[in-house]
């Protein structure tokens, strides 16, 4: 059986020292000035966020744009958005994992960080956007003195807290299991205590040993297969928060597939976002995240572009063929309606932006694919936009249609979302091994011949 | 002073020697000093002893004093808690009054009067404060409806603003005001009455129906000579002198909707401000409850009047054109033949309007049915309000007046003799006052609740003839407008705190009972008017004898009135039988057919003079004259056709619009009889290209904090000719100023865009098939449904009764405390109304007609509320209700969102917080006030049902239907809402979900399965429908629905 020649998946001529020392670097030196720089603005933006949603908690939702017919608003969207982000992690690490496809070691780490730190922020907006937030523990089944009261297990916001709240728990288990081995290595390499003592304990007492690995494999593995299912039943089960009413433009059965694809979609430009960042940011990751690796990703990206445009072009189908006014309407609505600029913004962003990697050159070019993923945040932010005010803003009766009543607190939530995460994710730059040392290492050899060489 | 330690002592010295039989140390047995000192210190643990022993003997508390100063304060300050402070003159039931039961409410007769039309109301009070009010189904005239300004009436009593004790303004040279200052009433009255003594004293009011007050005026002017002038400014005058000038009889005749098969409204909008829209609403709603048999409307209107939007056929005029419909109506009866009483002159001067059709514009075909409809059978035709007050709105009452007697109308449906001869206002002797004010002629001028300042227009120089009068003397309940120019205010009270009378209609007499005690210092107008007679020693005994009104006004009762309608019973019965039923006498049903005047031809000159733009003047449903600007349920009422909330704003047609480039918004500086007033701009289908409507009763500038700078003063484009106020038919010039103000409506859409929502169907649909034009659907499920073995409570609501008055949403509002959210609001769509009046047009633009269809809560079988609330706050009752949870809300409004009615509302902001006291008063203790991120909405008045079904279980019987009444469903004045349980046979509910062919749930193919059902409007104007080939088309009744659609 003759391998297939591929190109190596760690560039540089690596040996395991360099890919210790490379890794761990940026959590060894002081921080550079871009980052200081970076962390100041967005921790600014961050403590702007926590300010904003104090002062919505304090005087009411009706702060924000949210009205008589459009009570779903900004916030909303902007859960669905996160979570959405949310995803391609989970892909990256479990489901690509447990199809060997090897390359994904390079970006799993990250990629899941970024995943634990959108359903961070996804996770708030749920809580708040509430109209009495101070209660949203009644949202949980727990036993009460008052009669005892459940929660209604019908409603599929309930479904979704049981969803994001589990989706949290396993992925940031996930995460953190794929960290021990690292941890480890950092704390072996750590010149003072405080480092020893914290990274220490971090490393839940990890001694290298060949019955540490075999259980470490063995519940890498567990945890893998437990997630797979995750990555697609959380934004299904969001998806059913609109596609179990029965408000037309929601009760679709597309929808699952539909929103899956979709945040598969977002999550992965998000991991190329970042990626093209934290290229710039730490030059000696390229040798870990390569073209290649960004250009595998840009693959997936038109891909789920394409199957989200076939969910677009066969909702006005689906809208058409059921004959029902309502639903064929709302499409019409969707396309021509006052809110036709946000259908068309979602359309060229995910659908027409995309095609570009049909061409090699574009899928391997650095500025071309940040831009591009840029984009396709806007529209997936943007697909979210139209499928829950569209549809809410003119429904049956004529007469209770409106406009979504858009405020500057509106703009403060989404802008601050992003406070929020990226002090996060800038935090575990600093703090956190952004490439899995343990899992790097046994790639080394990939695409190399029997001498080393290429 | 001594000491506190001085004190300690004095008591030390007071014990008596302490006995040794018992020692408890060798100290003690041998009464060591510091065995002394050490008793005395023993308890000295409180640092503030300690500290004072360290100090010597200063002035500090001891410990034991301590505790007592604190004990005494606790005591106190426990106490202080307790009691509430007395921030009003409340005397706890020493005895409690018989007929109050803490928690149960008491219902009074009582009535109001806002100037034109008299109401005879209920009025639920708890625990001593009114809180409800609702119609007096026993009154002859108004049965039960009541309007949404009587309703509202109640939030001005609990209005902050109200005046609270008498006032004196200290006046600039100017005259304009400087400073209000409290006055005492002593200073008041003696001043006053000096003032009183100097002779030429007037009195301006408006309409006086009150007898006893009436009589109250005439003692006073028969001691101080003063005069008494009457004018409204929404006074119906005209009618008045129309009466006089053809019959002989100055009076406001008594009509008859409910016996007139076809009607005939030029600009009177007898449905909404004309004269007494709820009784009108009654009668002609009642006429229209078989579709078959039903009456036909024919409107001619140059605004779009809510009579308009309810005609059977509508034709928009202009105002100069009213004449011209009359008499081109009147000649084509004289055509007939069949007129009665045809004299030459009338025929001759009808002989001029014989191309009255084409004059109009209109289709002379469709001109001559209306005359054929009008010699038929019984018939009315009646012309008045604002839009009428032309310069020959004279010569038009002359000419309706004539077609009436022409068709035999006089004596059937117009019954002079029946009608209110109270009814005085006149604008001519308010411009002949303001002559007088001006030459000098008046000392002293009371004014009683008039706002001429604001309400006349400026043209008619009440400001400056004000100036010249010595005395202003204003007796209200506001400062408004008015009264700031008054050198004193003598407070009165509210309607709801004073005794009074009514004549409801000639012959129908009522009682109007206070409903609470003066909650301040004022005094009602006519004691003020008995002191300053008893002061200056004037006028007869019965003025000067009284203490209170009240006990003139059983005086006059005995004297002059039990007489008249006693019929056998002694005064005190028939006194208790006043305040139980509210009125005594009947409405005179019929009366003899008077004789025309021929010389009153005469007066009619000719046609008017006419221009391209014409300003149309016309009061709103909701706010009036603008007295009750003040008050937020009425700014916050939509407007019955427009739906716009708290403006108003120049309406111009699409036509017009076009042709000076406007949008809806865009202000534009309105031109007339050389005033001039920047309005928005509102694009209104269905009005003549040659008319620009605008609202009277907007622009307050000092009706308080609520009123005040809504909208524009339109009375102040009225024009005064050859003594006459000029409110339609000047020409008007409109100029595009390129500012911008935003309208806010609460409907966001005006077409229903082919769905069927309310369904329309003609008279003539309706003889072929009874379910004309009511797609039904086939709908089915795999579950069975609820369950209801007790109570299942339904609605029906009469698509073809509702006038859309939108007298329910009031209703609701008080009954349910619902929040008013102001105009900033209302346009982000967070107008809180639980139930709402959607206005559909349809037709063409140019010509649009209006449907009317109220929507509240649904109560879903398998409502797709319930479903989706994550925490189960939104449930089904065992009886079919909706039920809403407010303390189980969190908030998520996913309720909302698969509400497919969007009938929920949200607190987006702590609301309850906002009311001002006393406007707390003014709420339901029956219904909770919803605190902020709760969802509510209609609860079908749960706490009705509740009550109802305690007191039929009180009583030992079962609930018979009409036992629970919703809010809404009382206030009706047209019955389109009934309520009841859909498990009694016999109810009426129950009969138009099983058996009634116009009955429809409104989306019926979503299978949400309403509670309500909705009956299909018929207008009776011998069309027939054009099938329709959309999805919602008249399907034939064995095709089944699914196979239909797709072919729009």
């Amino acid at each position: 059986m003759s391998q297939m020649k591929r190109n190596p998946l760690v560039l540089g001529n690596k040996t395991l020292k360099d890919v210790t020392d490379d890794i761990c670097a940026p959590l060894e030196r002081f921080p550079s000035k871009g980052w200081m720089g970076l962390f100041l603005a967005a921790k600014t933006l961050f403590l702007f966020y926590i300010a904003t949603i104090a002062i919505v908690i304090a005087t009411g939702i009706g702060l924000l744009g949210v009205n008589h017919p459009v009570a779903w608003g900004t916030m909303i969207i902007t859960f669905v958005f996160w979570i959405g982000i949310g995803h391609a992690g989970t892909l990256i690490s479990a489901i690509l994992f447990l199809f060997r496809q090897r390359w994904r070691t390079s970006v799993a780490r990250t990629a899941e960080a970024m995943t634990v730190f959108a359903v961070m922020t996804a996770g708030i907006f749920p809580l708040i956007h509430t109209g009495r937030p101070w209660l949203d523990f009644w949202l949980f089944p727990y036993p009460n003195q008052r009669g005892p009261l459940w929660v209604n297990f019908r409603s599929p916001l309930l479904w979704d807290v049981f969803a994001v709240s589990t989706y949290a728990t396993v992925s940031t288990v996930f995460w953190f299991v794929g960290l021990i081995p690292d941890f480890a290595t950092i704390k072996d390499r750590a010149t003072n205590k405080i480092r020893r003592t914290i990274y220490g304990a971090l490393s839940l007492g990890w001694r290298g040993t060949a019955k540490n690995w075999s259980h470490y494999e063995m519940v890498y593995l567990i945890l893998a297969g437990l997630s797979t299912p995750l990555v697609l039943s959380v934004h299904t089960i969001v998806s059913f928060d609109f596609a179990v009413s029965n408000l037309p433009g929601w009760h679709a059965t597309i929808f699952p597939p539909y929103f899956v694809a979709g945040a598969i979609f977002s999550g992965f430009a998000m991991v190329i976002t970042l990626f093209t960042l934290v290229r710039i940011g730490w030059p000696e990751f390229k040798n870990y995240v390569t073209l290649d690796h960004m250009e595998v990703m840009n693959k997936i990206i038109m891909m789920t572009g394409l199957m989200v445009g076939y969910a677009y072009g066969s909702e006005f189908l689906i809208a058409w063929y059921s004959g029902n006014d309502y639903e064929r309407y709302v499409f019409m609505n969707r396309a021509m309606g006052p809110y036709a600029w946000s259908y068309w913004i979602m359309i060229c962003c995910n659908v027409v932006i995309p095609q570009l990697f049909w061409f090699k050159k574009f899928r391997r070019s650095i500025p071309v694919m940040f831009v591009v993923s840029i984009f396709v945040n806007i529209g997936m932010w943007f697909e979210r936009f139209v499928i829950t005010v569209t549809s809410l803003h003119r429904d049956f009766l004529p007469s209770n249609w409106g406009q979504y009543a858009w405020s500057i607190y509106d703009t403060c939530i989404l802008v601050g979302s992003f406070g929020m995460f990226l002090t996060i994710f800038l935090l575990y730059l600093r703090v956190f091994p952004a490439i899995s040392i343990a899992e790097i290492k046994p790639v080394l050899h990939v695409g190399k011949d029997e001498e080393g060489g290429h | 002073m001594k000491t506190t330690h001085d004190s300690i002592n004095e008591k030390q010295t007071d014990r008596p020697q302490r006995d040794r039989t018992y020692w408890r140390s060798f100290e003690d047995l041998n009464d060591t000093p510091e065995f002394n000192q050490a008793l005395q210190t023993e308890f000295m643990s409180s640092p503030i002893r300690a500290e004072a022993a360290k100090e010597g003997d200063n002035d500090k508390w001891a410990r034991r004093e301590f505790i007592k100063l604190m004990g005494a304060s606790v005591a106190l300050t426990t106490a202080a808690g307790c009691i509430r402070r007395p921030v009003q003159k409340i005397v706890p039931y020493v005895r409690q009054p018989e007929e109050v039961t803490l928690g149960v409410s008491n219902w009074y007769t009582s009535s109001y009067f806002d100037g034109q039309e008299h109401l005879g109301l209920l009025i639920k009070s708890r625990e001593g404060r009114p809180v409800h009010i609702q119609g007096n189904p026993s009154n002859p005239l108004n049965k039960g409806g009541v309007s949404s300004r009587a309703q509202a009436s109640l939030l001005s009593l609990y209005d902050p603003e109200r005046l609270q004790a008498p006032k004196r303004n200290l006046l600039n040279e100017k005259r304009t005001n400087r400073e209000t200052v409290a006055v005492s009433w002593e200073d008041l009255d003696s001043k006053v009455a000096g003032e009183l003594q100097k002779g030429n004293s007037y009195i301006l009011s408006g309409n006086i129906t009150s007898p006893a007050t009436q009589a109250v005026i005439n003692d006073f002017g028969q001691g101080f000579g003063t005069k008494h002038v009457v004018w409204e400014p929404l006074g119906n005058d005209d009618v008045a002198e129309g009466q006089r000038v053809s019959y002989g009889e100055a009076v406001v005749p008594s009509y008859r909707f409910d016996k007139a098969e076809t009607i005939v409204s030029i600009d009177a909008d007898f449905l909404g401000t004309w004269i007494s829209p709820v009784a009108f609403t009654k009668q002609f709603s009642s006429a229209r409850k078989n579709p078959a048999t039903m009456n036909r409307l024919y409107s001619f209107d140059s605004t779009y009047s809510l009579t308009g939007s309810n005609a059977d056929v509508r034709f928009r005029i202009k105002p100069s054109q009213q004449l011209t419909v009359v008499m081109g109506l009147v000649n084509a009866v004289i055509k007939s033949g069949k007129a009665t009483g045809v004299s030459d002159a009338a025929r001759s001067l009808a002989a001029k309007y014989a191309n009255a059709a084409q004059d109009l514009g209109i289709a002379p075909e469709k001109f001559q049915k209306v005359a054929t409809d009008l010699l038929n059978g019984p018939s009315l035709v009646v012309a008045g309000g604002l839009a009428t007050r032309t310069e020959a709105s004279l010569q038009l009452q002359i000419a309706v007046n004539l077609l009436n007697s022409l068709l035999g109308n006089d004596g059937k449906t117009v019954i002079g003799n029946a009608g209110s001869s109270r009814l005085k206002a006149s604008y001519a002797d308010m411009l002949n006052l303001i002559e007088r004010m001006k030459s000098g002629a008046v000392t002293t001028l009371i004014i009683y609740r008039s706002n001429p300042m604001y309400a006349l227009s400026g043209a008619a120089g009440f400001a400056e003839a004000l100036k010249k009068v010595p005395t202003v003397v204003y007796i209200g309940d506001q400062m408004n407008e008015t009264a700031l120019h008054a050198h004193y205010v003598a407070t009165d009270n509210h309607a709801l705190e004073t005794w009074g009378d009514v004549e409801y209609a000639a012959g129908v007499y009522g009682v109007h009972q206070p409903l609470i005690r003066t909650m301040y210092d004022t005094r009602s107008f006519q004691l003020s008017l008995m002191t300053w007679a008893y002061m200056s020693k004037k006028g007869p005994q019965r003025l000067q004898t009284y203490e209170t009104f009240y006990d003139y006004l059983r005086a006059f009762w005995k004297e002059e009135m039990a007489g008249k309608v006693a019929k056998g019973r002694d005064f005190e019965t028939l006194w208790n039988d006043l305040l139980q039923n509210g009125s005594v006498g009947e409405v005179a049903t019929s009366g003899s057919a008077r004789s025309f005047k021929a010389d009153a031809l005469s007066k009619i000159s000719g046609k008017q003079n006419s221009s391209s733009l014409e300003l149309v003047l016309y009061p709103t449903v909701q706010i009036g004259d603008g007295s009750l600007a003040n008050i937020g349920w009425l700014q916050e009422l939509p407007d019955t056709v427009t739906k716009i909330v708290w403006d108003n704003y120049a309406s111009v047609s699409l036509k017009t619009a076009e042709r000076l480039h406007l949008k809806e918004g865009d202000v534009v500086t309105l031109t007339v009889n050389g005033q001039k007033a920047e309005l928005p701009t509102h694009i209104q289908p269905g009005l003549h290209d040659e008319v620009v409507a605008v609202a009277v009763g907007y622009g307050r500038t000092a009706a308080g904090k609520v009123g005040n700078g809504v909208g524009v003063d339109a009375y102040k484009l009225a024009g005064v000719q050859n003594g006459e106020v000029v409110f339609a038919g000047s020409a008007a010039e409109l100029t595009k100023t390129g500012k911008f103000i935003q309208l806010v409506t609460t409907q966001g859409h005006d077409s229903m865009e082919g769905r069927q929502l309310v369904v329309q169907a003609t008279n003539k649909d309706y003889k072929e098939n009874k379910e004309a034009n009511i797609h039904r659907h086939h709908t089915w499920s795999i579950w069975s449904g609820h369950q209801y073995n007790g109570h299942k409570w339904g609605m029906a609501i009469d698509l073809n009764s509702c006038t859309g008055c939108s007298a329910c949403m009031t209703a609701c509002q008080s009954e349910n405390n619902i929040h008013v959210v102001g105009k900033k609001y209302v346009f982000q769509g967070r107008e809180m109304h639980w139930i709402r009046i959607d206005r559909y047009y349809t037709g063409d633009v140019e010509n649009a007609e209006t449907v009317f269809q109220p929507v509240t809560c649904q109560h879903c079988d398998n409502a797709p509320c319930e479903t989706v609330c994550p925490v189960a706050a939104t449930s089904h009752s065992e009886e079919g209700l909706n039920d809403m949870v407010y303390n189980r809300c969190v908030g998520t409004r996913y309720c909302s969102n698969n509400c497919p009615y969007k009938v929920r509302r949200f607190n987006w902001f702590n609301y309850a917080k906002l009311i001002e006291k006393p406007m707390h008063m003014a709420l339901n203790p029956e219904v909770g006030v919803r605190t902020r991120g709760v969802m509510e909405k209609c609860t079908f008045c749960v706490q009705r049902i509740k009550e109802g079904k305690n007191k039929a279980k009180v009583e030992g019987r079962p609930l018979k239907d009409g036992d629970v009444k919703t809010a809404c469903e009382v206030a009706c004045p047209a019955d389109a809402i009934a309520f009841g349980d859909l498990n009694d046979e016999n109810s009426r509910v129950a009969k138009v979900f099983k058996a009634e062919p116009r009955a429809y749930a409104l989306l019926e193919e979503w299978h949400a399965r309403p509670s309500i059902r909705y009956m299909s409007k018929i207008r009776n104007n011998d069309q027939v429908t054009p099938p329709k080939h959309g999805h919602h088309g008249e399907a034939p009744k064995n095709e089944p629905a699914h196979q239909e659609g797709g072919h729009s």
